[in-house]
């Protein structure tokens, strides 16, 4: 790093229009800045959201095995807040604060519509407002879920903010993991008639509530995202290729 | 919270013409403070004329060396690299944060990599810091350096480079590429864009050895650079980047404070820009942030926590003036520049005038 700019330098929002990437807080423009924060601070809360909506989950365990993923699950998400909310610090973020912000584990009412709004005073995603409430409901949420978050990744781990991509492609596959023990969990919970009742009623549920989460198609601020090099796909790409990994996974559970 | 350090400077060393290095010591009590990883940067701050200004520089020792190096090459027009150049003696003090950035991989003893750096200018400065530790931490490991300059009388370090590669025979290479001199090899003579990376992909480096490549430099040659080694099989994890200069915080002018718009009134025009639009409306003197009215008027302005503790919601303060309930997230030389969170900010004066995008 040094001072100023050299022969040859280019305008910042040409060299991420381009696919530049960017690597200190002291080179972000300021709407990048503004919508970097607010990616990571969605990210933060949403997966601290999710954590706490986990951790309830591991009482509805069956078994040792189901309680040691839901476990590492809800270890594991608040972990992923902790690494981005570094990188949120880096801005100014008072960490310490940040995280006592919200109640993390507060709920709607299972019937509330909430759609793709965020409510409450955090940035959660929605689907992260709704209660879980059984074993099968919480398979089926976290493989939906998991499935999304997979999707997701593809996003995060490519955007312009090097710092963190970085942390995102350290994340990823343990993302990855958190949907295969869903996975696993549901071809279990399949085997018996009574689970897989209880697992088609929850694919009904959350099946929405997920698909909710890639936002609307045509958002008006994709365009700038994209030129920031926050963003690649669409909303609705994103959507499509969420739906076919569901209809492939849900497929073979006989739950499509 | 000054996260800002006092360092005492115990040489100056004339580079290049117009390149200094200057080494640091901090105090006893902050040595560990300023333990630093290779390919890390210092932030100084130092008052010119009164207004702040802070400059990042890359750390250019190695890690093992033991010692704080870092060089400063002055740019035309370049208040804070002018004065280190010209100014600065052993003895001053400077004030720096801890070293910051994530330009390094970690280090393994017994890795056997093959590490491929890019440098632009000045861009060597973290590069040479990754290179020295490297060759020295990773006894098996080995590094091949493009570096790009202008003439043969503005590389920096040149004398350095060809130490460590008598040092590490066999270990270290360096590509020189002079823009404007004519070498023997054509190949080595230009600027490296996609032409020239392929060349150096057919004839000299094995893209399929590389583990990690490194780019510092001006942001064309970066985008060349990682364009190509996309194309040669690199995936995005393999890249790392340290994009040097341009858009840091420039001088913190002190915003002027008109005290005879402070009139009591119920009402305050609020002028907003946002993604190069700017809109006017009316909103109340209290009961509603400035974030609110503006949401509330339809502009999608960033925001997350409303709490004043993560920042996302910054604005500028161009003209009038608001007061700032809390703020757990931006620092005195910030809101000396004018700068408050939108969430926490109320207005004071019968027009007020923000803009999110500067």
């Amino acid at each position: 790093m040094s001072e100023g700019a050299l022969a040859g330098a280019m305008d910042i929002e040409d060299y991420l229009a381009q696919g530049g990437v960017l690597t200190s807080p002291a080179n972000v423009p300021a709407r990048y800045r503004g919508e970097l924060l607010r990616l990571m601070a969605s990210f933060v809360d949403s997966e601290l959201a999710a954590s706490a909506g986990f951790a309830a989950s591991i009482n509805f365990a069956p078994g040792i095995k189901e309680r040691i993923a839901a476990s590492r699950i809800t270890l594991e998400k608040a972990d992923h807040a902790e690494r981005v909310l570094a990188v949120m610090a880096e801005f100014g973020t008072d960490t310490a604060r940040y995280q006592r912000q919200h109640d993390w584990a507060a709920r709607v009412a299972r019937d509330a519509d909430l759609g793709a709004v965020r409510t409450g005073g955090d940035m959660r995603l929605s689907v992260f407002h709704y209660p879980i409430d059984g074993w099968a409901d919480a398979v089926v949420m976290n493989v939906l879920m998991g499935l999304a978050t997979g999707v997701q990744m593809t996003e995060l781990t490519r955007l312009s903010y090097a710092p963190l991509a970085e942390v995102f492609r350290g994340i990823a596959p343990r993302e990855a993991r958190h949907a295969a023990l869903g996975v696993e969990g549901l071809e279990r919970l399949v085997a018996d008639q009574a689970g897989r009742a209880a697992a088609v009623a929850a694919v009904a549920y959350w099946r929405p509530r997920v698909a909710a989460t890639f936002g609307v198609a045509g958002s008006a601020r994709h365009g700038m995202l994209a030129r920031f090099g926050l963003r690649h796909a669409t909303n609705a790409e994103l959507l499509a290729r969420w739906q076919a990994m569901v209809a492939e996974t849900l497929g073979p559970a006989g739950l499509n | 919270m000054s996260r800002f350090h006092p360092l005492k400077v115990t040489e100056v060393r004339r580079e290049t013409r117009d390149a200094v290095v200057v080494t640091l010591a901090p105090r006893e009590e902050d040595r560990a403070l300023f333990d630093f990883m290779q390919g890390q940067y210092l932030t100084f701050r130092r008052a010119f004329d009164g207004e702040e200004l802070r400059r990042s520089y890359s750390i250019c020792a190695g890690r093992h060396e033991g010692v704080l190096k870092v060089g400063i090459k002055r740019v035309e027009g370049g208040a804070f690299s002018t004065w280190a150049n010209e100014n600065l003696a052993p003895g001053d003090e400077i004030e720096a944060m801890p070293p910051m950035g994530k330009f390094f991989t970690p280090v393994d003893p017994a890795a056997e990599k093959h590490y491929l750096g890019f440098a632009g200018g000045s861009g060597i400065t973290p590069v040479l810091s990754i290179i020295k530790t490297v060759l020295a931490d990773e006894p098996a490991s080995r590094f091949t350096l493009v570096y790009a300059n202008r003439a043969v009388g503005t590389i920096m370090f040149r004398e350095e480079l060809e130490d460590l590669k008598n040092t590490y025979l066999g270990r270290f290479s360096v590509i020189h590429v002079l823009e404007t001199e004519a070498q023997e090899i054509d190949l080595f003579t230009g600027r490296v864009d996609a032409a020239k990376m392929k060349a150096l992909f057919a004839g000299w480096i094995d893209p399929k050895s590389v583990d990690t490549a490194f780019i510092c430099g001006p942001e064309p040659m970066m985008l060349a650079i990682a364009a190509s080694l996309r194309e040669h099989g690199l995936s995005e994890g393999q890249i790392k980047f340290e994009l040097f200069a341009s858009g840091q915080p420039g001088r913190a002018k002190a915003k002027p404070v008109s005290k005879a718009d402070l009139a009591a009134g119920d009402a305050t025009t609020a002028t907003v820009t946002l993604d190069g639009t700017t809109r006017s409306f009316a909103m109340p003197r209290q009961g509603q942030s400035i974030l609110d009215a503006v949401i509330g008027n339809a502009l999608d302005a960033p925001y997350s926590c409303k709490a004043g503790v993560c920042s996302t919601c910054r604005c500028k303060v161009i003209e009038g003036e608001v007061e700032m309930l809390t703020n757990h997230a931006l620092e005195d030389y910030e809101v000396r520049a004018g700068y408050v969170l939108s969430c926490q900010s109320f207005p004071l004066t019968d027009k007020v005038v923000v803009t999110f995008d500067e």
